[in-house]
């Protein structure tokens, strides 16, 4: 490499570099941030919701309050923590492992970060004013109608998911068409690691199932801003409409937060038991056939609204279905360790953990999946059990992984590991200790997004022990900021390739340079890096030559502020409907002012030159 | 050492946490109480219904468990033995796959989900859809913000709270909302109904049998509405209420007579509650003839209510005052107002609704 490259890369520093940045990995840090900042947010909710619940009758929080802390909670760490933090990963690691300078669209990769980063502060402003949209994640109609929710609290909600939604959306469409159309040469699609697989799918899903929520919000907030009576049974509107609508978004959506985890985990089993992911091919139909199917049953979480017989019978098949390929891909992973050299370093006790932990939400999933069974579970603590094993013993534990995993290539620096390994069996203890009882809260029949409980429901004892597994979790995150902390600054430096690891972004500088690749490598292999190194028989390789590197062939994009400017206009657009109370000028004024700023923007924009 | 620093002080907070609340604990009326068999169990259920539900549960709960430990022991038998040994650093052997292994673990859970297939359609169709049989109670339910009401269609009867049936009758629930979304459920007869405005969900079953001779106007079965439905969702309770026949006529015979207004206390809370009519009915009153959809309960028979507030608090003198000072005092966000009562005016109010209406309990 040369030096110019070099130093070319690190002479862009101060706040400006990053507001204007069009760098892919530099916004994937962005989001991994953010994405982080928000988690703190949503769990403090989480450990006041837990405070308040340890004891019966406890006066800790009032109604409303937990009402707007279990819809920030939910909101938050779906669509602000798990979902960014995922695109953080999508947008500092597709490029580097399908081997592409950057990705398709720069700069509209940067406007899905701001429109991401404005949505998400949109929707914490409600904590500042005491707004917390107060009905639920799923905002069910038609208690979020103007009548029932008259202040402006709901709109928070609505004009937040809008937001995230075009955040979302606008940057599927990017890594849709990156990884589509950005290979390596000789990287075809059963060649892409299994990490871009998922994220493939991940975005297809997102591109088919994001425009349904966004109509059902462009809906609730007409009628909540207009009357137009969408959802209002009084002015001839349909209440259960916004529940499938919700739903035909939002079990997708379930997919969308696990598939990136499962191609983490992929990619860390692979590499930590040193062998090739065992039937590759087969986890790439399953990812598929799980994104497939998840479009097939979102009325599984309407069997108690009165679909009839039929609906019930084919909702909850189509739902057993999807235990098929996700039961291969559980198989698949064990194999992939069977017969392997395997080493516990953080990152893999975080995938193990997943494969466990997955699947023990993935079962307590399929007792749901049978409709008489999950009359009596539905909106009970069983069923707040079994996602969070899902989500967070999956997909937020798999991303912890990717964090230990990928950390020393993008910082240069390896996590230390005993605080990691403490870390882990903090999660792993306070994780269980919150979760595994609230089975028996469920079968108990206490329900969930309650504030408080009569004492003589014999719901006592568990409550308080999910409580204190809940403060360990707590423990876990600090020592979890802990450790980033002290390794950004004295972790072991790492080198290139720490861990022998089989993928492309393996083979360059820790941290990568500006534009990653000195020369687009060509692939030939599945697991291209190992294949570099290894031999089939297990002895290594000398590695190639680096080939001739002539820096005036890099072409980098130029920085831009349009994308955080656009981004800002669509965030005025959004507050004109949070102003009514102050006029009509001022109200349809900033929503017509931010309209003028995306136009002017998109203006300037197009004649900038890239 | 700053990382030892933040693991004493992590260990530190955690002890005192949690010694601080278990003192709060120790220090409540009521004890452990872990077991199964509480009050709203969902598994101890006494109907045809909940033990049709219990069959599907028993068989899936087996499958899966089964299936979890064919995880998780291989799992643990793989990490011990393929742990890296020391020192050890040519890599294994690069295996790529097996197809008949990855066919035999597609085909064996599609097997074990037919076992679980079977049952579940079979309980779906035996309960789901029934036609209202000719000889059931028919009750429209109806939720309101927090509280449910339950109609007598035949019997002319209005009451809130408390779903009185006689024990071992077909049952045949209207299940609706007057307001936001709300879900009807009680877990020792069976699964749960969305309540949802402008959508009436029909529900089938047979009523458990009464336990015991009627001794203290019949078995009281919690339930609790399962739909976020606003500020005071959590307090949003009922109960069923199972009498034998006998005691179930006497309940219908005595819901609908007049309050008898006997003492002076009780005259005076009568006119108390000309204030009250605009929201409330009491039949055999002037205020049942006032027409109009009332947006409060029906507070006939109020007497005989064992817990009042949505199932809040229990039906004492004391309660009901404390109620009536301040009702959002109770229950947050409620739409009764303070009506700014003396204590004088609650005190002959309370004497009025709790002694001189019909008594069960």
């Amino acid at each position: 490499m040369s030096a110019s490259a070099h130093s070319q890369s690190y002479s862009k520093t101060g706040l400006w570099s990053w507001i204007t940045t069009v760098d892919h990995k530099r916004i994937g840090i962005l989001y991994a941030c953010s994405a982080l900042a928000f988690m703190v947010i949503a769990g403090i909710d989480a450990l006041l919701m837990r405070s308040q619940l340890a004891l019966p009758d406890n006066g800790l929080i009032s109604a409303e309050t937990y009402n707007g802390l279990v819809t920030m909670h939910g909101t938050s760490m779906i669509f602000l923590f798990i979902m960014p933090l995922s695109a953080g990963f999508f947008n500092f690691f597709t490029p580097l492992m399908i081997g592409a300078p950057d990705v398709a669209f720069p700069r509209l990769n940067a406007l899905s970060f701001w429109i991401f980063l404005f949505g998400g502060l949109l929707l914490n402003f409600s904590y500042l004013i005491g707004q917390m949209p107060a009905v639920g994640w799923f905002a069910y109609a038609n208690l979020t109608l103007r009548q029932y929710s008259p202040t402006v609290s709901v709109d928070f909600w609505v004009w937040g998911i809008q937001i995230l939604g075009l955040a979302s959306l606008i940057a599927a469409i990017n890594f849709f068409t990156t990884i589509l159309n950005m290979r390596a040469p000789g990287m075809t699609l059963l060649k892409m690691p299994i990490f871009i697989w998922a994220t493939l799918v991940t975005q297809v899903l997102l591109i088919l199932a994001l425009p349904v929520i966004t109509v059902a919000c462009v809906m609730l907030s007409f009628d909540r801003a207009f009357g137009t009576g969408f959802f209002d049974p009084g002015a001839g509107g349909y209440v259960l409409m916004w529940e499938h609508l919700f739903w035909v978004f939002g079990h997708p959506e379930v997919y969308i937060l696990i598939l990136p985890g499962m191609g983490i985990v992929s990619e860390i089993l692979a590499t930590f038991s040193r062998k090739p992911l065992f039937g590759y091919s087969v986890m790439v139909y399953s990812t598929c056939a799980i994104g497939f199917l998840g479009f097939a049953v979102w009325a599984h979480h309407m069997f108690t609204v009165g679909m009839g017989p039929w609906a019930n019978a084919l909702f909850s098949a189509a739902t057993m279905l999807i235990a098929i390929p996700t039961g291969v891909k559980i198989f698949n992973w064990m194999s992939t360790l069977w017969g392997g050299k395997i080493r516990f370093t953080t990152a893999a006790l975080y995938a193990i953990s997943f494969i466990a932990m997955f699947t023990f939400g993935g079962l307590s999933g399929i007792m749901h999946s049978s409709p008489p069974i999950d009359t009596q579970h539905h909106d009970t603590y069983f069923v707040v059990a079994h996602f969070h094993y899902v989500l967070y013993g999956g997909a937020v534990m798999a991303l912890f992984g990717g964090i230990y995993y990928w950390f020393p290539k993008v910082t240069g620096r390896l996590m230390n590991e005993t605080l990691g390994k403490i870390q882990f069996w903090l999660y792993m203890v306070g994780f269980n200790l919150t979760f595994f009882p609230m089975h028996f809260l469920g079968v108990q029949g206490m329900p969930r997004r309650i504030y408080t409980y009569a004492p003589d429901r014999g719901w006592n004892l568990w409550n308080l022990i999910c409580t204190m597994g809940a403060y360990l979790t707590a423990i876990g995150a600090f020592l979890f900021a802990v450790n980033v902390f002290w390794s950004l600054f004295k972790g072991k430096i790492a080198g290139n390739d720490p861990w022998d690891a089989r993928t492309l972004e393996w083979s360059l500088p820790s941290p990568p340079l500006e534009h990653n690749f000195d020369v687009i490598p060509t692939v030939t292999h599945l697991d291209e890096w190992w294949h570099r190194k290894y031999n089939e028989d297990g002895t290594r390789k000398v590695l190639a030559p680096a080939p001739h590197f002539d820096p005036q062939t890099i072409h980098l994009p130029n920085p831009s502020y349009w994308p955080i400017v656009l981004a800002f206009g669509i965030l005025l657009i959004g507050t004109g409907f949070f102003l009514p109370s102050f006029g009509h000028v001022i109200s349809i004024g900033t929503s017509v002012t931010g309209a003028l700023v995306v136009l002017g923007s998109a203006f300037g924009w197009s004649y900038e030159k890239a | 050492m700053r990382r030892k620093t933040g693991i004493t002080l992590g260990a530190v907070a955690w002890l005192a946490s949690a010694a601080a609340w278990a003192k709060k604990f120790d220090e409540m009326p009521y004890k452990i109480d872990g077991g199964f068999d509480v009050p709203m169990s969902t598994i101890a259920g006494l109907t045809e219904w909940t033990r049709d539900i219990n069959y599907v549960y028993l068989i899936t709960t087996v499958i899966v468990a089964v299936i979890f430990l064919a995880v998780a022991l291989p799992l643990i038998y793989t990490l011990y033995k393929f742990r890296a040994k020391e020192g050890d650093d040519t890599p294994p052997k690069q295996l790529h796959g097996n197809v008949i292994l990855e066919f035999l673990w597609t085909v064996i859970p599609a097997v074990l989900l037919i076992f679980i297939a079977v049952p579940t359609w079979k309980i779906i169709f035996k309960h789901d859809g029934l036609p209202a049989r000719a000889d059931a109670i028919k009750v429209h339910v109806v939720g309101h913000q927090w509280w449910w009401e339950f109609q007598y269609p035949d019997l002319g009867i209005t009451t809130a709270y408390e779903l009185h049936l006689p024990e071992n009758t077909p049952v045949d629930l209207s299940i609706t909302s007057a307001d936001v979304y709300h879900a009807f459920w009680i877990p020792k007869f069976g699964g749960k109904t969305s309540a949802i405005q402008g959508n009436i969900n029909r529900l089938s079953l047979t009523s458990p049998l009464a336990r015991l001779p009627e001794v203290a106007g019949g078995d009281y079965y919690q339930g609790q509405c399962v739909e976020l439905c606003g500020t005071s969702h959590a307090l949003m309770r009922h109960v069923g209420v199972v009498h034998t026949k006998e005691g179930f006529e006497r309940w219908v015979k005595a819901h609908n007579q007049p309050p008898k207004v006997e003492t002076a206390s009780q005259r005076e809370g009568e006119q108390v509650f000309a204030r009250c009519i605009a929201c409330h009915a009491i039949e055999g009153t002037p205020s049942a003839s006032i027409p109009g959809d009332k947006i409060g309960p029906n507070l006939s028979s109020f007497g005989s209510r064992s817990h009042l507030a949505g199932g809040t608090r229990k039906n004492t003198e004391e309660n009901l005052a404390i109620w009536l000072r301040n009702p959002q005092g109770l229950k947050p966000g409620v739409l009764m107002p303070n009506l700014a009562l003396t204590e004088p005016e609650i005190a002959a109010l309370t004497a009025y609704l709790r002694q001189s209406t019909y008594k069960t309990y």
